[in-house]
């Protein structure tokens, strides 16, 4: 019995006269049975997407024929051009996503016995939330680093502090570990790679990810120190370094992330990540490295908070779109190039009323994520939008992950929504924005300018303006907020800056500064400075100088003399 | 014809101190109380209190609108109203918006913090305080 027999089969209809005939009875359903069941005709409400994507009632083949969907043009299959279904063959199947934890607070001392505790319970990856002083590249003795100290991450300042914080806990005993640093990319890879030397593991046997994507601060995140051309410069050349010493680490990660939460929405914000990306592939390949070299020591973070739908479509679009861009428009030969790897950090909509509700929000999210292929895998704690989570919030996190992983069968078969009329056609839709996003930010000059000519706040602007105005209306559902609104509410046990953590730490450097040889660190700093005068790659100087226990503040202070400042915008 | 309103608008400095990055909220704030009628300047990232504290009283507001989001509230923001009042500025009022606990809340009004509106709080209930809190509106 061929109950499975295909359409167009043994002489029956082909797959496209089908779908006419699904379309005209799509017609018949809506005009017949749909529209009249309506009372008074109003849907309850305006079915939109934040991307602006309009949601229909129904899905059917004709919508498929509407994007002129080819299952092997379009999708293909898992680890092969165009990576639609999946960056690697088996995905989850054979190599679980990895299960991954954001953490860091106080000085290094406190911040290990949390770190011991995340591996406990089984976190695979540590990338390390660095305090506002470290990311902006103040020392904790600076000014600015008033009130700062260990807030939002951990305090670091020199290598003794990144040697406290791994004790007991050996470079290549996690799948990876990292840490953002977006503004001191150079810096926090010099020290992870002193670190391997400290512990005695060589640079092949673990795995360092960066996020050091500076673009995105000037319009997104706000750590930005230098202007932007010398910033996407000294990120390039983490790379470069990697692909010399290290080509198994993934020094950048370029994101979406921040630039969709600010406002622009994760299909301009997918947009101009990509232009981020291309600008700092170019800086790459200008210097004589191929897009074989470089492609596949890059990742990218792609995000979407508020439609789970589109969280998935924007996933598959993006492997698409990277895919393609690298084999045409940078001639890519290696299917590593080609395939897109993602990092994803699980949120919802998050509220501050009763933030157990978080727990749901941020575990569909991540789930979207997880049905779209995402290959490293982070998730907010439920407490993440008052602070720094705490333990009982990052073990809930953890918990939230593996039970994605391994229980319901969520992941049992790859791209389990691959096909859907729903998500192809929403894939195909994201996809033309994306396309449409890109066109755009090339037409104002691409990824630097933006940043200075208005075009990058004003979307980020106008996105946030819109987001307020739907949620203050209404339009956008949040439950908490607008639907059975309660009080928000900041609880007394959210995570507090310690003051004898940070008195530790001013101990810790000023022993550390008082106790190194001044020569030594003299003409390591003296060297950095010449790297960047002579527009050298400034990784070999600035390994030299962490290994001398030169500051990050030291290190960034040559940074800001030579190149200066950015001037933060005021227009709002 | 009615008159011209002798009545000045309200003018309010919409302030980032320290070096929390996070200025969405604080750009929203800032285009709601424009759109409300108010005159709104932006700092900016990244600032001082002592550059907060001078711009306020260069521009004559009435109200800064500080955005905190980094925990560093307790410190910085009675710092603030220590230099507006030895500025002479004792007339130019405080309110705070973002992420700050409750029992912290009290402190920071006992400390010249006129108000905390909580992430979560809307235009309206901001707009709406501001006008029936300033005395010349």
């Amino acid at each position: 019995m061929n109950v499975f027999k295909p359409p167009g089969a043994f002489g029956g209809p082909t797959a496209s006269e089908t779908s006419k005939d699904i379309a005209g009875e799509s017609a018949r359903w809506m005009a017949e049975t749909f529209d009249p069941a309506r009372p008074g005709g109003p849907e309850r409400k305006k079915f939109a997407t934040d991307v602006g994507i309009a949601v229909d009632p129904l899905y059917t083949p004709a919508h498929l024929d509407r994007i002129g969907f080819d299952y092997l043009r379009d999708l293909g299959f898992p680890g092969e051009y165009p990576f639609t279904r999946g960056d690697r063959p088996g995905m989850n199947r054979t190599e679980p996503f990895v299960v991954s934890a954001y953490s860091g607070f106080g000085d290094a001392q406190a911040c290990n016995r949390r770190f011991r505790k995340l591996i406990e319970i089984g976190t695979e990856q540590i990338l390390v939330a660095l305090d506002l002083p470290t990311q902006c590249g103040y020392d904790s003795d600076h000014e600015m680093a008033t009130a700062e100290v260990g807030n939002v991450g951990v305090a670091i300042d020199t290598l003794a502090d990144m040697e406290l914080l791994f004790e007991g806990i050996p470079a290549d005993s996690l799948k990876r570990i990292g840490t953002l640093g977006n503004s001191i990319g150079p810096i926090v890879l010099a020290l992870y790679a002193a670190l391997g030397e400290k512990q005695g593991i060589p640079w092949q046997r673990y795995t360092v990810n960066l996020q050091n994507d500076p673009l995105k601060e000037y319009i997104a995140r706000g750590t930005q120190i230098l202007p932007p051309q010398p910033a996407a410069k000294l990120a390039a050349d983490a790379v470069a370094w990697c692909v010399e010493h290290a080509p198994n680490w993934s020094p950048m990660t370029v994101c979406v992330n921040h630039i969709n939460a600010g406002g622009a929405g994760s299909s301009m914000g997918t947009a101009i990540a990509l232009a981020n990306a291309r600008h700092y592939i170019e800086l790459l390949l200008a210097r004589g490295l191929s897009i074989d070299q470089v492609a596949p020591l890059l990742h990218m973070f792609p995000d979407e908070r508020h439609d789970f739908f589109i969280s998935i479509a924007n996933l598959r679009a993006l492997r698409r779109i990277w895919a393609r861009m690298m084999k045409e428009t940078y001639g890519a030969k290696s299917p590593e190039a080609m395939a897109c790897r993602t990092t994803v950090y699980g949120h919802g909509q998050e509220a501050l009323a009763e933030p157990l509700n978080n727990i749901p929000r941020t575990a569909f999210g991540t789930l979207a994520y997880v049905l779209g292929g995402a290959s490293y895998v982070y998730l907010a704690g439920y407490d993440e939008a008052v602070s720094t989570p705490n333990e009982n919030s990052a073990r809930v996190a953890l918990r939230t992950q593996q039970i994605i992983a391994h229980e319901h069968g969520f992941s049992d078969t790859i791209d389990p929504l691959g096909g859907s009329y729903y998500v192809e056609t929403l894939t195909s839709q994201v996809e033309s924005q994306i396309l449409d996003g890109m066109a755009q930010v090339e037409r104002a000059g691409g990824a630097l300018a933006v940043i200075g000519n208005g075009f990058g706040r004003r979307v980020m602007s106008e996105g946030a303006v819109r987001r307020q105005r739907a949620i203050d209306s209404g339009e956008r559902p949040w439950v908490t907020v607008n639907m059975w609104p309660q009080k928000p509410d900041v609880p007394n046990t959210a995570f507090r800056g310690d003051a004898q953590a940070t008195e530790r730490q001013l101990a810790r450097l000023a022993q550390v500064k008082a106790g190194r040889d001044q020569a030594r660190v003299q003409a390591a700093l003296a060297e950095v400075d010449r790297a960047s005068a002579e527009d050298r790659n400034v990784v070999p100087s600035v390994l030299d100088a962490v290994r001398a226990y030169a500051s990050v503040g030291e290190i960034v202070d040559i940074w800001r003399r030579r190149f200066g400042s950015f001037v933060p915008s005021t227009d709002f | 014809m009615m008159a011209p309103s002798p009545r000045r608008k309200i003018r309010v400095l919409i302030a980032k101190v320290g070096l929390d990055g996070h200025d969405v909220g604080a750009r929203v704030v800032a285009r709601g109380l424009l759109d409300a009628g108010m005159e709104v300047i932006y700092t900016g990232l990244r600032r001082t209190t002592e550059d907060v504290a001078r711009a306020a009283i260069e521009e004559d507001v009435d109200w800064i609108g500080v955005s905190i989001l980094s925990g560093a509230h307790l410190t910085l923001l009675p710092k603030l109203r220590k230099l507006l009042d030895e500025g002479g500025a004792n007339d130019i009022r405080i309110v705070a918006g973002g992420i700050v606990p409750q029992e912290d809340i009290p402190e920071l009004r006992a400390n010249g913090v006129a108000q905390v509106f909580l992430s979560g709080t809307s235009i309206a209930e901001i707009v709406d305080f501001l006008i029936r809190e300033t005395a010349h509106a």
